[in-house]
């Protein structure tokens, strides 16, 4: 059984690592810092020598490459292990082709694409590259409800993360908080094993972890610093009596 | 009769899909199915049939590229190739489409276009690039419904239909009518899994116009190239010098080793291309010191060849055990007696005496340096991993 680390220091204090087979919910609001903490998840996991499948709705994949290395985090030494399931460029009419690193699909609404996209990836990680330690991010299912009705997406999601759950892998999907109804997420959720919610309040935004501790930890306030995450009150463990 | 242009797929079909009969690819998600329906357009275009393309995950542009990537190119087919417009409106693209369809999301809809495309171009392959796309549009139990009037249209116009359903976990009632009911041959296109998808089978699970062939067969997608028939994985072990990397060497197209000092030390690895069957091939080191890596090249093997040097008795306790060390122990096994050129070489019948082995594993005679016996054993074993899926 593997563990993970998420890659966002201060809330590894309380969340040190998450389990194997583990489908986790990132949900909050536009402009919160999500797709930096999504970033930051998938990047830490390269970093560490895992594998890396992230599957974009509404970046191309070549922006999805570009961020990380805007950022100053380099991809290089880890794109044998770097897959993207781009959804967005044939979209919107671009007629480019597959890379080493990118596999196109022809829209959000051609889940047997992403999921062929996905399947591959993950094959060629564990066959030809040996490496035992995965990470999927799909970015988001927000798009994929904009495309498809909530039973499609759950059967998608119902495959997606047994799959996660076998391949002892973490799995990471990204929801747009304010457009879908309540019954909507919790309908997703049933097949989640913990959420990563992000609020923002007064120009601050805070963090929350639930379904990988004990108890839903505190909310923590964080800042986005390029491509950090800083979380600003550290937790302090207690003194010992 | 339409065949599907699939390896081996039409010799199960006993020659193709005759008119006005239906044929699903059963795809398990994940598994690259879709260029199944592809390839049986694509196939039947270059044979100067008509084909109907019903486009639901796609524009008409898209589809062109995606057939380019797999080396088909639909532009000098022009003539050929009507596609059904099932997508643009969906996403409130213009198209220049004849058979546009208004409304992907309702099964009359949809119907209409078809038909107007039928009653225009009859006698040739209509394909549904994806039914289940289709299904999750316009629901489970209009798309049922669908079905079963495209078969009355079907028979109407002299076509046959081949349709793409990934296989979702849709109700269990929705896929025991696809499976049982709606079609008149199912071909299962199915992975192989154990923590990951490693390998892509695909099967005829029913047919209803000849004797149904317990027969599987592997592939893989080549771009350009589509579905080809491919064993992703098969292991040689067997006692130190007893013959594994020249049997490697002589099964293969192409192979490397990395030997030292005339013993391997980390593996071989060869390709193997066979009457449109291809393979990878790994051979593991034989001797004992390179025991705690075994296992980590025995994973996800679909065949064992186990070779011994049939001069040499006091090693085969050491086979055996190899099995058991690359954890292939149970896997579809052919025994190689190899070194029968050399004088005290064992003849195959007393080999199995002496090593005990049951009945059912094949034994055959090889003399790997001069490639005697090696296309036979590939053949049995093949023969043996397809019968074990
Ligand atoms: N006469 C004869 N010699 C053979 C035959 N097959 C292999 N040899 C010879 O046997 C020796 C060992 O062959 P290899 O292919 O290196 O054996 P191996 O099983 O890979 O050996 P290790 O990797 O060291 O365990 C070489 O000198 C080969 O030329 C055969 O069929 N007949
Ligand atoms: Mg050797």
């Amino acid at each position: 059984m593997s563990d993970y680390k998420l890659g966002i220091p201060g809330l590894e204090e309380v969340v040190p690592v998450v389990k194997g087979g583990t489908n986790i919910m990132l949900i909050g609001p536009p402009m919160s810092g999500k797709e930096v903490i999504a970033n930051n998840i998938l990047y830490s996991g390269l970093a560490q020598g895992e594998s890396g499948i992230l599957v974009t709705t509404s970046m191309s994949g070549e922006d999805a490459l570009k961020w990380f290395k805007d950022n100053g985090l380099d991809l290089e030494p880890h794109k044998p292990r770097l897959g993207i399931v781009d959804c967005m460029s044939q979209t919107i009419g671009l007629a480019i082709g597959d890379t080493e690193n990118i596999k196109r699909v022809s829209s959000p609404v051609n889940l047997t694409g992403i999921s062929v996209g996905i399947t591959n990836f993950f094959e060629d990680f564990w066959m030809k590259k040996q490496v035992r330690k995965a990470r999927l991010c799909v970015y988001s299912l927000s798009t994929m409800l904009m495309y498809s009705n909530l039973q499609t997406v759950f059967r998608f999601l119902h495959v997606f993360t047994g799959r996660i759950k076998t391949a002892d892998a973490l799995g990471i999907y990204v929801v747009e908080q304010g457009m879908h109804d309540d019954a909507t997420i919790n309908t997703l959720k049933q097949l989640l094993d913990g959420v990563l919610e992000v609020k923002v309040e007064n120009d601050s935004c805070f963090l929350r972890a639930m379904g990988m501790s004990q108890k839903p930890t505190k909310w923590y306030e964080y800042e986005v610093e390029g491509s950090k995450i800083n979380i600003k009150y550290s937790y302090v463990r207690p003194a010992p009596p | 009769m339409i065949e599907t242009g699939i390896p081996k797929l039409d010799e199960y079909l006993d020659g193709g899909i005759p008119t006005g009969k239906s044929l699903v690819y059963l795809i398990h998600p994940g598994v690259e199915g879709d260029v199944f329906g592809m390839q049986s357009l694509y196939h039947n275009l270059e044979k100067g049939v008509k084909g109907i393309y019903v486009t639901s995950t796609a524009s008409p542009h898209a589809i062109r590229d995606r057939f380019e990537e797999l080396g088909w190119d639909l532009n000098s087919h022009r003539d050929h190739l009507i596609i059904v417009d099932a997508y643009s409106a969906l996403i409130g693209q213009d198209s220049e489409e004849r058979y546009l369809v208004e409304d992907p999301e309702d099964t009359a809809s949809i119907l209409k276009t078809v038909e107007k495309a039928l009653e225009e171009n009859p006698r040739g392959l209509l394909v549904c690039e994806s039914l289940s796309n289709i299904m999750d549009l316009a629901g489970e139990e209009d798309t049922l419904q669908l079905l079963q009037d495209f078969h009355k249209v079907l028979v109407l116009y002299d076509t046959v239909s081949i349709c793409n359903f990934t296989a979702w976990p849709y109700s269990d009632e929705t896929i025991r009518r696809i499976k049982d009911e709606l079609f008149n041959a199912v071909v299962k296109v199915g992975g192989i899994a154990e923590r990951v998808i490693f390998g892509q089978y695909y099967g005829v699970s029913k047919v209803d116009w000849t004797q149904t062939k317990d027969a599987t067969m592997l592939f893989r997608v080549i771009k350009p190239g589509g579905v080809k028939a491919f064993i992703p994985k098969i292991l040689v072990t067997g006692p130190y010098h007893a013959g594994k990397s020249t049997f490697i060497h002589s099964i293969s197209t192409r192979a490397v080793s990395v030997n030292r000092l005339g013993t391997t030390i980390a593996l071989d690895h060869g390709h193997i291309e066979h009457r449109g069957i291809s393979a990878d091939i790994f051979g593991t080191p034989g001797q004992e010191r390179f025991d705690p890596i075994l296992k980590l090249l025995g994973g996800e093997a679909l065949g064992v060849f186990l070779v011994v040097d049939s001069t040499q008795p006091t090693s085969f306790p050491r086979a055996k055990t190899m099995l058991e060390l690359t954890k292939t122990f149970g896997l579809p096994t052919v025994v190689i007696a190899n070194k029968q050129d050399l004088s005290g070489a064992m003849k195959p019948d007393d080999l199995r005496d002496r090593m005990k082995l049951p009945r059912d594993i094949p034994i055959l005679p090889a003399v790997a340096t001069s490639k005697t016996g090696v296309t036979d054993a590939f053949e049995m074993l093949l023969k043996r991993i397809m019968e074990g899926l």
